[in-house]
């Protein structure tokens, strides 16, 4: 049995972005889609954390805290890029210091799409997350 | 060879009863907060999860004395209504507390840390409340231990009504409650992220967990110990107490660690010291 | 029986005496060597040969009484005028006084003929407690002894102005185990005066050892204060002279003390609690800490003020019930209280070792005074684990100094990936002292079990004052214990810092540690066929409860002990973590406890204890102890003072 379908635990990250997508992501959590429903914690540590949610695109300085962050949280682990910047560096795509989408250092599960990405979106990618988790949980068994 | 039975069944049925009231905690937490709120079993969920999810080990001695720290607070609560001697499980239960604050503090992180320092504070908060609140409940019974307080013709929370307000307030110190969760906290975002529990992972967490709930459980039992003509009364006023720490958890912030030790202190000097006075001078 | 005592008694004294002489330095370690190895010997046949019931006897052979009692007055002379000399020579009248005062007492007793006559078969008193405190002056003691000739050739190194003393330093300390075998066997009150007034004396010089301003200014508070006991000792020898068998210790403790004799137990409590460093006299102690380690261990933790506590022990049947033994009860809680407040504002590791030794002390004070079977037992209990944990957390402190070149707690950090061998050390102590049986758990679970008994207002206090004591030991504790087990990823050079321990520190720290870990599994044998029978016979009765450990008990008691140092050893295989992988917000961080900064630079990590500024004032709450406790020593010596008017 597994219980990673109903304890799974966010670390939110924001890169280069607008913080539309990150107000979005919080609204997750209001009692509106309260996503506390589905078990679903916010934690501020990649060590308590089975979810990366990141938000924003990737630049030069942040590059070495994303990489951290992503290497500290334990096995199994999966990366939901949430929004058209963490998708594909949106319109901060061809900034000096952007790298592009969160793709480019990070192996990515899930994109969830929008400028900002709405929160049922960002809900189901969340739940596809789930899926994406199990399979590697399986894979790793 | 009832105490054999009554020591397995705490052991067993503690984590159950305590993870129980995690869940409800949560929902009722989330109803204040005009939400539905995570099912019951949550707690049991994520400590499933956490056994299941890889642990990355940060130094060599923070996983035994994790261990330790679960064993220990199971075990005060054992000795307790094993019918140890009372007062010997109250140094019991600090070495229980000690050994989390080694745990975390043994990283070397500067979150951990300053999670295991504060928990020392807590530690030094509550310690002379639970060494006075025992002393206390043996001098007003004459008894020594926890079956023998049950059995004693003295209406506890009668004679000690200033030990158990005390209670009251250190509680929400133990349960790691606001205003008073200085050494970790539960809400998301907070400045410590989680303190004392920092640089855990997997199943590490899952044991300060069940250790949680352990402790709870222990803290139910002593609130018997005031209602000791009938448990279910206790455990009932234990309900309640809880209700209210759900309340002002959820409608305080988080105070500083010298009010923590400040309050607290006075609390225990005046309210439990001036019931242990009054209990020896008419104890004549 | 009788030559074995005088053997522990004259031998350290003859080596002491050559040692003062012997200028090489392979030819001291030889000698005292080999001393050391004679004394333990020595040590345990006599501890075999204790007939399992207290034995009274003289010095072998016909020795005319004369001739002793002049020798005692010779001894007191020479001691006397040494002080005078010393005082005089840096102008510190105040002992030179309190030394004078000393002699005219014994001289005016002896030439007047008031002195009665000592029962010769009665001069030395060895039972089950006598028995205890030689086990550790002769075990304990000779460990450190060897320890101090690891330690001080690197002392020679941090202080080279204390080059080419050694020979008097290694002198003294044989002569004080000599002095200390003597305190604890004599019956007769005038012969235990020589030695406590000699053991006082080898104190000063020890802690004058690197005759600085500041050290010699201790050296004399130290001097200063326990003369000032000695001078209470004398003045009781004074009120007692006239009392048939008044001299005799086990006579006047035999039972509660009446009318007569109850000042003279006064004073004789006053000398007690000065050499125990109970406040007000605690200041001494702290001052002494400037000696260097094997003299604190030696003189500060494990022997010299256990004199103290044996012979408030001694009195705690006499002062049993009485005025004298409350206020004693109550001068040693409220010492462990506000030392334990002090303790944990302390940084210095030396001056929290300190306090906790004085807090420690303050408990078998506090069980003294209260004189029930059952605080004896604690009391005793607690002398012997704090006399074995204690010397070896001294000795451990002493060898980190030397090589950190500091005793700040705080540059403890990482100890454990540092140094293994000294940390497993280190907890081995901690844990033996703190963790395990009689610092934190059983000792005060009796004595507050004890405490519920005492009536009225009193017992509420007493409750009050370990229920706060006891959750602040656990705070500096804890804290010591949060360095010695913290771990961090270290550069490659600060692995090697260990390689330099000299033999002789490792054989008498491992030593030590073996004998914690023996007291903690033979705690049960100990308390069955030597502390009860002890507490039983003192007090005519039985303690009522914890007579028989259960082996269950001793078993988790042990294991107690012994988890942290195993916990560390074991740790030190293990392979399977990453000290670098601590979250620093996604910093980096690399080895030296380093993480990323702004801009590319890379920071160090600092982590610092609590001290409880702003909540705790340490000074204000010693010197509040010290007022106070002052305050309640002033009326038990006025009892004394108004008897003898």
């Amino acid at each position: 049995m597994s219980f990673f379908a109903r304890s799974p635990w966010i670390l939110h990250y924001d890169g280069s972005s607008c913080n539309g997508c990150d107000i979005e992501v919080l609204a997750c959590l209001t009692p509106l889609y309260d996503v506390e429903r589905f078990g679903v914690i916010n934690t501020g540590n990649p060590k308590h954390a089975d979810i990366l949610l990141v938000t924003g695109s990737v630049n030069e300085r942040n590059v070495e805290i994303l990489g951290n962050l992503y290497r500290q949280m334990p096995d199994p682990k999966v990366v939901v890029a949430v929004g058209a910047c963490a998708c594909s560096g949106g319109i901060f795509a061809r900034a000096y210091n952007v790298q592009g989408g969160i793709d480019q250092v990070l192996p990515v599960d899930v994109y969830v799409p929008g400028c900002a990405a709405r929160p049922e979106s960002i809900i189901d990618g969340v739940v596809q997350a789930i899926a994406v988790l199990e399979r590697k949980r399986e894979a790793a068994a | 060879m009832n105490d054999v039975l009554v020591t397995a069944l705490f052991l067993l049925l503690a984590p159950l009863a305590g993870g129980v009231l995690a869940g409800a905690d949560r929902v009722v937490t989330a109803r204040m907060q005009g939400r539905v709120g995570p099912p019951l079993g949550q707690p049991f969920y994520d400590v499933g999860k956490l056994l299941q999810k890889d642990a990355r080990q940060v130094n060599p001695v923070a996983e035994p004395l994790l261990l330790g720290h679960l064993a220990f607070m199971a075990l005060s609560g054992a000795l307790v209504v094993g019918g140890a001697d009372l007062l010997f499980t109250v140094f019991v239960f600090a070495l229980a507390a000690l050994c989390l604050v080694l745990a975390a503090g043994s990283v070397s992180s500067p979150f951990s840390h300053a999670g295991a320092e504060r928990e020392l504070i807590v530690l030094l908060a509550t310690e002379p409340f639970f060494i006075l609140m025992l002393a206390a409940v043996c001098k007003a019974t004459g008894a020594s231990t926890y079956g023998g307080v049950l059995a004693s013709p003295v209406a506890v929370a009668a004679a000690l009504p200033g030990v158990l307000l005390a209670f009251l307030f250190v509680a929400t110190i133990k349960l790691r409650k606001s205003p008073f969760d200085v050494s970790a906290s539960h809400h998301p975002h907070q400045e410590l992220v989680n303190g004392l529990t920092s640089d855990l992972s997997g199943r590490l967490i899952a044991w300060v967990h069940l250790a949680h709930w352990y402790e709870t459980a222990l803290l139910a039992v002593f609130v018997t110990l005031f209602f000791n003509w009938s448990v279910p009364l206790g455990l009932a006023a234990f309900l309640a107490a809880y209700a209210l720490e759900v309340l002002v958890d959820n409608s305080t912030s988080r105070a500083k660690w010298q009010l923590v030790l400040r309050s607290s202190w006075a609390v225990t000097l005046v309210f439990t010291g001036g019931n242990l006075l009054a209990l020896f001078l008419l104890a004549r | 029986m009788s030559d074995l005592v005088v053997l522990l008694i004259a031998f350290p004294l003859a080596v002491g005496a050559l040692l003062l002489v012997v200028r090489d330095a392979a030819a001291r370690n030889a000698v005292v060597v080999a001393a050391c190895a004679v004394v333990a010997v020595a040590t345990v046949a006599a501890a075999l040969s204790f007939p399992n019931a207290p034995a009274f006897f003289g010095l072998p052979g016909a020795v005319p009484l004369g001739a002793l009692d002049s020798a005692i007055l010779t001894a007191e002379a020479g001691l006397a005028l040494f002080v005078v000399v010393v005082g005089l020579r840096h102008r510190r009248p105040l002992g030179p006084a309190m030394a004078l005062a000393q002699l005219g007492i014994a001289a005016w007793l002896e030439l007047t003929g008031r002195l009665n006559e000592p029962d010769p078969g009665r001069l030395f008193w060895f039972d089950r407690l006598t028995l205890v405190l030689v086990l550790i002056v002769g075990l304990v003691g000779p460990a450190i002894c060897v320890h101090a000739l690891g330690y001080m050739r690197d002392y020679q190194r941090s202080y080279p102005r204390t080059r080419g003393r050694r020979t008097s330093f290694f002198g003294l300390l044989f002569i004080f185990l000599g002095a200390m075998f003597g305190l604890v066997t004599s019956n007769d009150l005038p012969l235990l005066h020589v030695f406590w007034e000699a053991t006082t004396l080898c104190s000063f010089l020890l802690i004058g050892y690197t005759r600085t301003e500041e050290t010699i200014g201790y050296a004399f508070r130290a001097l200063e204060m326990n003369l000032l006991g000695g001078l209470g000792f004398s003045v009781a020898i004074l009120l007692l002279a006239g009392q048939p068998g008044g001299l005799d210790l086990a006579r006047l403790t035999s039972g509660p003390a009446g009318s007569a004799v109850l000042p003279a137990v006064a004073l004789l409590a006053l000398a007690g609690l000065a050499k125990s460093a109970q406040m007000p006299f605690s200041s001494w102690l702290l001052g002494a800490m400037h000696a260097p380690s094997p003299t604190s261990a030696l003189l500060h933790s494990s022997t010299m003020v256990k004199a103290g506590v044996f012979l408030l022990l001694r009195l705690a049947p006499a002062m049993a019930g009485s005025a004298v033994g409350s206020l004693v009860a109550f001068v040693g809680l409220l010492t462990f209280l506000a030392v334990s407040f002090a303790a944990v504002t302390e940084r210095n590791t030396k001056t929290v070792l300190a306090y906790s030794t004085i807090a420690s002390l303050g408990l078998v004070t506090g069980c003294a005074g209260v004189g029930v079977p059952e605080t004896v037992w604690v009391g005793v209990l607690i002398v012997i684990f704090h006399a074995v944990a204690k010397s070896l957390l001294f000795l451990v402190v002493g060898t980190l100094e030397n090589r950190l070149y500091t005793k700040d707690m705080e540059q403890f950090d990482g100890l454990l990936s540092r140094m293994r061998r000294l940390s497993v050390l280190a907890l081995t102590g901690i844990a033996g002292m703190f963790i395990a049986p009689f610092g934190l758990v059983i000792a005060k679970w009796a004595a507050i079990k004890a405490f519920l008994d005492v009536p009225g207002w009193q017992g509420a206090a007493f409750l009050l004052v370990m229920a706060f004591g006891s959750s602040l030991t656990i705070f500096y504790w804890g804290k010591l214990l949060l360095k010695v087990l913290s771990t961090r990823a270290v550069a490659a050079e600060e692995r090697t810092l260990e390689a330099r321990v000299s033999r002789f520190e490792w054989a008498a720290e491992t030593a030590l540690a073996a004998a914690v870990v023996a007291v903690a599994a033979g705690v049960g044998l100990i308390s069955e066929h030597v502390v009860t029978p002890y507490a039983s016979a003192a007090f005519h009765a039985p303690p009522r409860t914890m007579l028989a450990i259960p082996p269950l008990t001793i078993g988790l008691l042990l294991l107690a002990v012994l988890a942290l140092p195993v916990l560390a050893l074991w740790a030190s295989r293990r392979t399977d973590y990453d000290l670098t992988d601590f979250y620093a917000s996604g910093r980096t961080a690399s080895a030296g406890h380093r993480i990323g900064g702004a801009l590319g630079t890379t920071r160090q990590v600092t982590l610092r204890n609590y001290y409880l500024e702003g909540i705790v004032d340490g000074r204000l709450v010693f010197r509040a102890g010290t007022l106070v406790c002052g305050l309640l020593l002033a009326v038990l010596v006025g009892q004394g003072l108004v008897s003898l008017a």
